[in-house]
């Protein structure tokens, strides 16, 4: 037990270092797709609620195809294509040599565009639960579009989109796992490292474990106050 | 349609020329960027402190003082590190990858630097320790040589129980040479033979002798390699440095200095000094 410790630890010769900055690897790449994932869910549940007939084609063709395929293709697509188009393009444009992308904007731009889909599913809804009652109230006492969605419709949503927008924000924090494929030195990068340079698998393994667990317990706890937050105008059942 | 005339047909034309001539056209090699996947110790690794360390790390700068290029050595995870080569974002690949013929249908290879020879771990003291030309090296080419090292481990290993992990070059090599002598044995993974042949179940175990150096290390002096060292033939080409195809010239450049590393020595002294024992290529 004491020489896991030494291994995982901060001392000349432990991981612990290379471990913590996996973990805030993790959290910062999670917490940029999850932010990219809500832009992307509101702009396509706005379109499938109230856009035009073209939006809101766009909008379902969006959310079928990014739930329909893995998000590691995905992650490979803007990686490797990403890539492989924007060298073409240099090089059409006289530039010989490599253009590479940025490993943490594909990969966060991936994550995000994949949970995005499952984010407008999951906001459309928490729209269609609002009671149509409500916002007939609010039509009456003669409320503009802006002052009802901030008032009725925004708030009304996410008191019923907020427990599976946690269930995406998890999701989220575990595909950040698929982002290690574009060089990025997050935590399933960074135990796999250490697994296969000591030869230890399982302590290393073990340890990612405990750090995802502790990454989405915490969140999970953050999540929980919020969705108490959103309750507190309900009368106690 | 007028508007998309000639000139856009062109400007099709030049774009998809553009995308399927991905590969650099002849250049002056001066900067080599180098990819490894930094978690196959011995091979490649990383010291806790993040730095990449091991045997590929070493040889990179080797021959990149040969070559009188600049290098640098890049951590890239497995999976996607062809597509990484191919797509241009590094050079080379040193990451313990063996030449495949799957492989070879979408990159190129140097000449291989090191070959993990295939052989026994048996019980130390057991009636396997010590067969025949231990630590001889006999490749699976050579028919004539192999036919006389199958006919004189034959008859001691009759009867016996060899295991081996399945749908591997090891696997094929006994049901190839082996099957009806002794009873072969097949494992999902490398460390369920280990433990059998602890326990006694196994009379002998077959696998590359870079794993079984762990192995041995794990068992407290109580396992010992026998027998001759297998390569070649079914057992694969070895390891070589991964290349673009388009790139001959720079697999010229690495197949001259890995031939004069061999050649010298110094591929010897550096396995040596990663592996414990010699595993560099035949020349």
């Amino acid at each position: 037990m004491g020489a896991y410790f030494t291994l995982i630890g901060f001392g000349p010769n432990g991981w612990g270092g290379q471990l913590a900055f996996a973990t805030l690897m993790t959290l910062s790449v999670s917490a940029s797709a999850f932010v990219a994932s809500l832009v992307f869910g509101l702009l396509a549940a706005w379109a499938k609620i109230a856009g035009g007939r073209l939006a809101a084609v766009l909008a379902d063709a969006y959310t079928t195809v990014f739930r329909g395929i893995p998000e590691l293709l995905v992650v490979y697509l803007f990686y490797f294509g990403g890539s492989q188009v924007m060298t073409s393009i240099g090089r059409l444009l006289g530039h010989d040599g490599f253009l590479g992308l940025n490993g943490f904007m594909v990969g966060t731009f991936a994550v995000g565009i994949v949970s995005g889909a499952y984010q407008a599913e999951v906001i459309r809804g928490g729209y269609d639960a609002v009671p149509r009652g409500e916002i007939e109230a609010a039509r009456a006492v003669g409320m503009g579009r802006l002052m009802m969605l901030r008032r009725v419709i925004g708030p009304r949503t996410l008191r019923f989109a907020l427990p599976a927008i946690g269930n995406v924000w998890q999701q989220v924090l575990k595909e950040s796992a698929l982002i290690s494929v574009a060089g990025l030195v997050e935590i399933m990068r960074q135990v796999h490292i250490g697994a296969g340079s000591t030869r230890l698998p399982f302590d290393f393994y073990v340890t990612g474990l405990f750090l995802y667990l502790l990454l989405t317990t915490v969140s999970g706890f953050l999540f929980r106050g919020a969705e108490v937050w959103t309750l507190r105008g309900e009368r106690a059942a | 349609m007028r508007s998309f005339g000639y000139r856009g047909v062109l400007a099709a034309l030049a774009l998809a020329v553009g995308f399927a001539l991905p590969s650099a056209q002849a250049k002056d090699w001066k900067k080599l960027t180098i990819a490894t996947e930094g978690a196959y110790m011995p091979y490649n690794g990383h010291a806790p402190d993040g730095k990449l360390i091991g045997f590929e790390i070493d040889l990179a700068k080797e021959l990149c003082a040969r070559m009188k290029v600049q290098c640098e050595v890049i951590a890239q995870d497995w999976n996607g590190i062809i597509p990484g080569l191919t797509g241009g974002k590094y050079d080379a690949i040193m990451a313990g990858m063996s030449i495949t013929a799957k492989r070879k249908e979408v990159i190129a290879f140097s000449r291989p630097y090191v070959t993990t020879p295939s052989t026994f771990a048996v019980p130390k003291g057991g009636a396997l320790a010590g067969l025949p030309e231990t630590g001889v090296r006999v490749s699976l080419d050579d028919k004539a040589a192999m036919a006389a090292e199958v006919a004189k481990l034959a008859p001691l290993l009759k009867g016996k129980v060899i295991g081996a992990q399945v749908s591997t070059i090891q696997a094929d090599l006994l049901n190839t040479y082996f099957k009806g002598v002794a009873t072969i044995r097949t494992y999902p993974t490398t460390e369920e033979h280990d433990l059998d042949l602890q326990a006694g179940r196994l009379d002998a175990a077959l696998a590359a002798t870079s794993y079984l150096m762990t192995t041995l290390a794990k068992s407290d002096g109580k396992l010992v390699l026998s027998g001759p060292l297998f390569t070649g033939g079914l057992l694969g080409a070895g390891v070589g440095v991964g290349l673009r195809k388009g790139d001959a010239d720079l697999k010229a450049m690495f197949d001259s200095a890995i031939n004069e590393m061999l050649k010298d020595g110094s591929m010897t002294k550096l396995t040596m000094e990663w592996f414990k024992s010699d595993i560099s290529a035949p020349m």
